[in-house]
């Protein structure tokens, strides 16, 4: 599309009111509107889908308060002046894979990230599915990397001890009179797009393996690769292998500023101090693009969109094994209602979502009763016995598309010294192994690095002894019996395993930290009864008052001192 | 005419209390408790609290406690505030008097848990 | 032969009553207890007014479950305290308890087995709280644990949802210890706790009580910084127009509590939707025969004293148990309750002194509590008034009415006009 084109379009839609030029290669949009879809169709309207030529779109929102990047209140040198190979901008899962990568070469390595722990991001807020890339065409970035990093899930988990499982998929119709079209639909993902494992099943095979699927199902795409992935698990065990491997994670490490000279980053400025690294990686998620901004090197726009997913209790996760939508079915109003489906997740539990919503607030994680009534309505046609009573919690994510919904996985375009990871939306945690890979590999290259012998691919988790057999359970508890004492009863973790947690190579040690890891109050009771003890269990570990222990950020105490054992000067 | 909700028991009978010729008259009481709190409600109104108050024994770092019997519901307070200069250097028991005739009301604190004697493995961290 | 005869889970007052009274009729018991001491929930439960029916004394939750320990450590009855159920199953002989300790893992076998595995609250977000995930967030029960066994504050400024009993002696509790509760909403016409708790928990300290009133957001992304308050429409739908936001550092939520079956139900027990307890007959034993429930695994109760009396009747039928022949009937409940318990009656056991315990649906004034076997009235009770939160128990010799395997056995409750 030219920018004539782009233009008169816009015109017809906004009354001139939004503006299309060509800048640099780029389509940048400027003005003002009042509504943020419009904003956001306004970017749909100029971008071609999976175009090298970016928009971006600087339309201002109107009367509407910029949102202020979260900067942690923490304040010091620690690490000034320090020097680096690679500095990574963000502990998500790209951030982390990409560094783990690294690490097989001889390498220093700087992984930042703004928050109190890892995979607070989209990274960790997501269903965790690991995708086939039935829905994906070639020539993408996202088909480069699908098939090829679908199928390392497998060594990955095992290598970083990760909980995956291979669920399988079912996109669900209702209208039989489709199967034709759907079928030939098949086929040609499976022969043209090389997802192999494409098949169209009918409703009644479906039920054998799945009875709670609904009767309404006439026939379902299937693809048995498919799969359920701990997220934040994976990303920690990327992380943690990372660190073992020689990599440094500094949490709470917000990028404010860069010096830019020459087209070439000096320095990188941060709330802990400035950092001098030969390369930098952009893989800031929804900040990707003021990132790429703050190295005078932006050429794309993030839009965020925010997903909300639920978690259903056990209980349910016994009765469903699989990955299941629906697809064409009359979905109740609403058009943002993208996807979304039932998961059976790495855990056992089902976890229901997500939705798809535009928002300006890329950190405003916040959930609403909306999203989740919509996602029920849309997935009881799949499963008719679920039921909003079997929610123990929800949470949302917000995703970083571009306007062209592809990834961008390239070198600057200005600056010389930054690759930007960027646009990571889904499938991008099922792509990560594969893109890792290859960036690693681009950056050694780069750099001339040397192989790094020494590397270790594999990464101990803390043992899950509730899922072990009894034998295997007990020689742990003889070695050593705090995995004995059970602390989370609904998800059955020991005190030993929490322990554990507090030891591991990127230590959290915050009430959120340990639930990540090994998932005291994940369960149904969602930490009534443990997190007391778990906040007991930290402040013992770090040798400090009750008062001292934080859910998660430094700002999140979870109890603060009584007055008792002092007289009250009133 | 006083409408009162009775605190003796879990019924929570609703008491209607009528002064008449210096004296209560109550209804709607189901027990001999219901008249008695009505009367001392117009009259004196008391309290009991219960509350916990610091010891040094780790694993234990506070021990329940109540007072012995009823307190004047305006010096609530005042006790609390004692309950809260304690620190109990001693592995006392149930029913042992942490602070003997509190305020001059004529009332003690009291444990209410062996708690101290049970935990057995805790060892004592002096005065910190 | 099986380790022991009875083995009870959980050693809260249910449990413990359970395993006195069968210790007490013969049978060799083994309690299990998860947590590092016996008590349950009654260690935190530190407020007064529990015994008033069993001792005739005003005892705190602690004096008052002591009373039971002390008379467990006189008896043989063996305890095992930090040690947790991993799985139950169902053997010839009766039943194998596998469970987890610092000395690992052992089977445990028993004829006949005591649930009293209490109950957990209900989360925030299973009322659907919405907004960020602060700090600050608390079950009364979590709120209570912090502050009477740990002794450090879980706020300072504080709103709290829902108006059950742990959630008002909460409000209580942490005004006395220095905390300011900025008001209690309960999305109720009426309140969910007991009526003196009402009083003597919030009235005595000007603490606010909202009804038809939800908290629908909290806000602050690392401590909590302020709830949403918004009142509610007949059908319990907040009404956007009447939001309104507080400031404060914390929301405590005191808004039920779920009876905890999962072990019941890994073991084929069928549950009431009414009580989330197990079904049982007036022996308190379940559908599966040998397995028992008591206190508030059976049902949520509001007087410790219930859960003593259920836990003794189960221990009792427990040590007494064997495999006999059933003959039960189910007992049916009008729409003006909200639960009955139990649920059926064997007719082959002794039922002459049946006690049910049951709570109506709404807050009715006067009302007949009928007993109608195949559509004749056999008994009747009227009461003066009938509230949710107040249970009822009534103890009724049950062999008097001519009921047999075919018979509708059927209670209703008829408010006097």
């Amino acid at each position: 599309m030219n920018i004539n084109d782009i233009n008169r379009k816009l015109n017809k839609k906004f009354d001139g009111r939004v503006t299309a030029e060509l800048k640099d290669g780029c389509i940048v949009l400027s003005g003002e509107l009042e509504d943020w879809n419009d904003i956001v169709d306004a970017g749909m309207t100029a971008a071609t889908p999976h175009s090298s030529t970016h928009v971006v779109n600087d339309i201002v929102l109107k009367n509407a308060v910029p949102e202020k990047m979260h900067i942690p209140s923490v304040q010091d040198d620690a690490l000034d002046g320090e020097k680096c190979d690679v500095l990574i901008i963000g502990g998500g899962i790209s951030g982390c894979s990409i560094a783990r990568e690294l690490a097989r070469y001889k390498l220093s390595i700087l992984v930042l990230e703004k928050e109190a722990d890892l995979a607070l991001g989209a990274s960790g807020r997501n269903d965790g599915e690991v995708h086939p890339g039935v829905d994906l065409s070639k020539g993408t970035l996202k088909h480069k990397y699908i098939r090829r990093a679908n199928h390392m899930y497998g060594d990955v988990c095992r290598e970083l001890d990760v909980p995956f499982m291979r669920t399988g998929q079912y996109a669900c119709f209702t209208h039989k009179s489709w199967l034709p079209f759907v079928w030939l639909y098949a086929q040609w993902r499976r022969n043209v797009d090389g997802i192999e494992d494409t098949r169209i099943v009918l409703g009644d095979e479906i039920r054998k393996q799945e009875p709670e699927i609904s009767k309404d199902v006439a026939f379902a795409i299937s693809n048995p690769s498919s799969g359920s992935v701990s997220p934040y698990n994976l990303v920690i065990g990327y992380a943690e292998n990372a660190v073992d491997n020689g990599a440094k994670i500094s949490l709470n490490t917000a990028v404010t500023g860069m010096k830019v000279e020459n087209g070439e980053i000096k320095a990188v400025y941060t709330n802990r101090g400035t950092v001098y690294p030969k390369q930098v990686i952009n893989c800031a998620g929804v900040y990707a693009d003021v990132v790429a901004q703050m190295a005078q090197d932006r050429f794309f726009s993030i839009h965020p969109r925010r997903g909300t997913n639920s978690i259903l209790d056990k209980k349910t996760g016994a009765r469903f094994n699989t990955i299941a939508s629906v697809v064409g079915a009359q979905t109740p109003g609403h058009t943002h209602t993208k996807g979304g489906g039932i998961l059976h997740t790495a855990h056992d539990n089902l976890l229901i979502g997500p939705d798809a919503v535009e928002t300006p607030e890329r950190e405003n994680t916040a959930t609403g009763p909306d999203s989740i009534e919509r996602v029920f309505a849309k997935q009881k046609i799949t499963m008719p016995n679920l039921t909003e009573r079997d929610i123990i919690t929800y949470f949302t994510g917000v995703r970083a598309p571009t306007y062209e919904e592809d990834f961008i996985i390239e070198t600057g375009r200005k600056t010389k010294n930054i690759f930007h990871v960027a646009g990571i939306q889904s499938p991008g945690l099922t792509t990560a192994p594969a893109v890792a890979e290859d960036v690693a590999r681009y950056m050694a290259q780069k750099l001339g690095a040397e192989k790094n012998e020494g590397f270790d691919p594999i990464r101990h988790a803390p043992p899950h002894l509730a899922a072990m057999d009894d034998e295997q359970r007990a020689q742990l508890i003889k070695e050593n019996p705090d995995y004995g004492v059970i602390v989370c009863r609904c998800e059955e973790v020991s005190r030993g395993e929490i322990l554990d947690a507090l030891r591991s190579s990127v230590c959290v040690p915050t009430v959120d930290g340990v639930k990540k890891r090994v998932r005291p109050g994940m369960g149904r009771c969602q930490g009534g009864f443990c997190s007391p003890l778990v906040t007991q269990i930290i402040a013992e570990y770090l040798g400090v008052e009750l008062t001292e222990v934080r859910k998660s950020s430094e700002q999140s105490p979870i109890v603060f001192k009584s007055k008792k054992g002092s007289r009250e000067n009133d | 005419m006083k409408q009162l909700v009775c605190i003796g028991c879990p019924r929570g009978c609703r008491l209607t209390v009528e002064e008449k010729d210096g004296e209560y008259i109550v209804t709607g009481n189901t027990c001999p408790r219901g008249k008695a709190f009505a009367i001392s409600e117009m009259t004196a109104p008391k309290r009991t609290i219960c509350s916990t108050v610091k010891t040094v024994f780790a694993g234990c770092p506070v021990l329940p406690v109540r007072v012995s019997d009823d307190i004047p519901k305006e010096k609530i307070f005042d006790v609390m505030r004692e309950i809260n200069a304690v620190t109990l250097r001693e592995r006392i028991g149930r029913g042992d008097v942490v602070i003997e005739n509190v305020l001059g009301l004529g009332v003690d604190v009291i444990s209410t848990s062996d708690l101290l004697k049970q935990n057995i493995n805790a060892v004592s961290e002096g005065a910190k | 032969m099986t380790d022991v005869d009875v083995i009870v889970i959980g050693g809260g007052p249910a449990g413990l009553a359970a395993a006195a009274e069968a210790d007490e009729n013969g049978a060799r018991v083994l309690i299990v207890e998860r947590e590092e001491r016996l008590g349950g929930m009654l260690k935190q439960c530190i407020h007064d007014g529990f015994g008033l029916r069993r001792f005739g004394e005003r005892l705190a939750g602690p004096e008052y479950v002591e009373r039971f320990m002390d008379k467990i450590a006189q008896t043989d009855i063996q305890v095992q305290c930090q040690t947790f159920v991993t799985r139950a199953e169902k053997t010839d002989e009766g039943f194998a308890v596998t469970l987890v300790s610092r000395d690992g893992l052992k089977t445990v076998t028993g004829k006949s087995l005591v649930l009293a595995t209490g109950c957990r609250e209900r989360s925030a977000k299973q009322v659907f709280i919405h907004g960020t995930r602060p700090a600050g967030v608390f079950t009364a029960g979590t709120a209570q644990h912090f502050t009477n066994r740990l002794g450090v504050m879980p706020t300072k400024k504080c709103v709290i949802l829902g108006s059950g009993d742990i959630g008002l002696i909460m409000a209580r509790r942490l005004t006395l210890e220095g905390a300011q509760v900025l008001g209690v909403y309960e999305i109720n016409p009426t309140p969910s706790g007991l009526t003196r708790n009402i009083h003597q928990c919030l009235t005595d300290y000007d603490i606010p009580l909202h009804l038809s009133h939800t908290v629908t957001r909290v806000f602050g992304n690392d401590r909590l910084e302020a709830v949403e308050v918004c009142a509610v429409d007949e059908s319990y739908k907040p009404i956007p127009e009447t939001a309104e936001r507080i400031e404060c550092d914390a929301l405590i939520v005191s808004v039920g509590l779920i009876p905890e079956n999962e072990l019941a139900q890994s073991l084929g027990v069928e549950l009431d939707r009414h009580t989330g307890g197990p079904v049982c007959d007036a022996q308190l034993m379940t559908k599966v025969p040998g397995i028992f429930s008591c206190g508030n695994a059976l049902h949520v109760n509001d007087l410790v004293d219930f859960v003593s009396e259920s836990g003794e009747e189960a221990g009792r039928n427990a040590a007494a148990y064997c495999a006999a022949e059933q003959n039960r009937v189910d007992i049916n409940i009008g729409d003006e309750f909200l639960y009955l318990v139990p649920q059926q009656l064997d007719l082959n056991a002794d039922n002459s002194k049946a006690v049910f315990y049951f709570r109506s649906k709404k807050v009715v004034d006067k009302s007949t509590l009928r007993l109608k076997v195949s559509g004749e009235e056999v008994w009747k009770k009227t009461y003066p008034f009938l509230r949710p939160p107040e249970m009822q128990q009534l103890t009724l010799d049950m062999t008097k009415f001519g009921i047999d395997e075919n018979s509708d056995v059927r209670f209703e409750i008829e408010v006097v006009k």
